[in-house]
């Protein structure tokens, strides 16, 4: 019963879309209809060349993720075990934590060139800070005592690293994934929709320009699915992965 | 933070730039600009009116959205958060559309509201939005219920739990919430204006792009990224007064 429940709203709206569409208040162009939205979206999913846009915004989106990802975690775990290095990073990233990396992308497609390495790049950018953050943060909150004991019951270094310091982490750096998920999948669509010739958020601007909107408004359906479910593979591997405690963030 | 670290961070940051300097006398190529030149061309900038025309363009988008967006997200939020009708009207949409990249809106609301300054102010409204609403959601859930207990013991009526009680305890996470938004709010300003303006740093840094003037661009990246990082301090400062009980990392 309650999951039926929190279909209503989704369907209100929904309703209120097709009866937008079918009053003939706005232009086909405003408010395509539904049906026609669908089977747009159904036109794009049959074609092999969809699946080649789709895979190139996904590759771009990772491969800038997975690099944020390695790099992040690393210099948030040396931030969080080591003073030295936390003072010489922490006023690096808190200071630009807020000027949009955005802006850089002009300067990127000169020093990258056009093609997919200045998005990858931006990508990696902006997905570092969430990365690097949160790592630190997790790193530095481990609890004292633990990393006391061990060291009393006569654990090396490297072994208070594997068995306290990363089991204590792994909640922060997912937190920090589910973060830099959906800014990987913001940063691609829009450089994509700024200076591209494939991927999904080219499309998207590129059926506005035909003044297909009811292909664009598929294309947005697309990102929107693709976004969604990138967000519960991060989910679905940290209910996994991580048994021993439950840190739902969204933000630190 | 201690003196030493301090100095360790002033010190990489300085090492990078004499680093920067250097690479530039040596002999950069010419869009890569060195840290002395880009000052001279940003201190050049200053002098002319173009530069603050942009600027205002720019804030006059990003402000209103920012306070159109986290005004709702903070309203509806802490609305879901402490009252179960608006909960199970408002999370089911907001949690579902939230890992979905807000920016594929922008050219829907192109078609709706025009390409002038209302489409661009809605779609920062819409981004800032998810972050303010999600952690007040999360911040009046999380008040203690000890503490509302008691306050109901000693006769605090429903209005009064929740300015003294419920508030309090979200705001920390409100305050996160809108250094999030205030963030995103720079990012989706400077991508629409990239897309689709006439005026703004976004779209001076288009034209600069067009043109191949590289001065230009740096001066519109300079502008960005100071208004940016004063928008975040001036966040944090009132994050210290409304919240003195707080202490003031993060």
């Amino acid at each position: 019963m309650k999951s039926l429940r929190t279909f209503i709203p989704i369907i209100i709206l929904l309703v209120a879309w097709e009866a937008a569409a079918r009053s003939g208040l706005w232009s086909r162009i405003v408010f395509p209809s539904l049906v026609n939205i669908g089977r747009e979206f159904f036109l794009f999913i049959v074609q092999a060349d969809a699946w080649e846009q789709i895979w190139t915004s996904l590759y771009r989106a990772f491969g800038g993720f997975a690099l944020a990802a390695v790099v992040g975690v690393l210099l948030g775990m040396l931030m969080g075990r080591s003073q030295l290095v936390a003072g010489l990073f922490d006023p690096l990233f808190s200071g630009t934590y807020a000027v949009p990396k955005l802006a850089l992308f002009p300067i990127f497609i000169f020093v990258f060139g056009i093609g997919s390495l200045s998005k990858v790049a931006l990508i990696f950018l902006e997905c570092l800070y969430p990365m690097v953050i949160m790592t630190y943060h997790g790193a530095r909150s481990v609890n004292r005592v633990l990393v006391w004991s061990a060291e009393n019951m006569g654990a090396t270094r490297g072994e208070i690293l594997r068995r306290v310091v990363i089991p204590a982490t792994t909640p922060y750096i997912f937190a920090a994934f589910r973060v830099a998920v959906p800014v990987a999948m913001i940063v691609v669509v829009i450089t994509e929709m700024i200076s591209s010739a494939d991927g999904l958020g080219y499309l998207v601007i590129y059926s506005l320009s035909s003044l297909r909107t009811d292909r664009m408004l598929a294309m947005v359906v697309v990102i929107a699915l693709i976004g969604y479910a990138l967000d519960k593979l991060v989910v679905l591997a940290r209910d996994r992965l991580i048994y021993w405690e439950k840190l739902d963030t969204y933000y630190v | 933070m201690p003196h030493a670290q301090r100095l360790a961070g002033a010190g990489l940051l300085l090492v990078i730039l004499v680093a920067w300097q250097l690479a530039a006398l040596r002999g950069l190529p010419s869009y890569l600009l060195g840290p002395l030149e880009i000052a001279r061309h940003f201190a050049a900038a200053l002098g002319s009116q173009e530069l603050y025309e942009h600027a205002v363009a720019s804030l006059l988008r990003a402000l209103p959205g920012f306070a159109l967006g986290t005004l709702l997200g903070i309203t509806l939020g802490l609305a879901a958060g402490i009252a179960r009708s608006f909960d199970e009207l408002l999370s089911p949409l907001v949690f579902l559309t939230y890992p979905v990249p807000k920016i594929v809106m922008l050219p829907v609301f192109m078609l709706w509201f025009g390409i002038g300054d209302l489409s661009k102010i809605l779609i920062i409204a819409l981004a800032c939005f998810y972050p303010t609403f999600i952690n007040a959601y999360y911040g009046a859930r999380a008040t203690p219920r000890i503490l509302v207990w008691s306050a109901r013991n000693m006769g605090a009526g429903e209005a009064l739990i929740f300015r003294r009680v419920v508030l309090p305890a979200a705001l920390p996470l409100i305050f996160a919430g809108l250094r999030v938004s205030l963030a995103l709010s720079f990012i989706v300003m400077f991508a629409t204006e990239m897309i689709n303006a006439r005026s703004g740093l976004g779209h001076l840094i288009r034209e600069a792009e067009n043109g191949l003037r590289f001065d230009l661009m740096y001066v519109s990246l300079v502008s960005i990224a100071i208004l940016g990082y004063a928008g975040d301090r001036l966040l944090r400062f009132s994050r210290r007064y409304f919240l003195p009980w707080e202490e003031s990392h993060a």
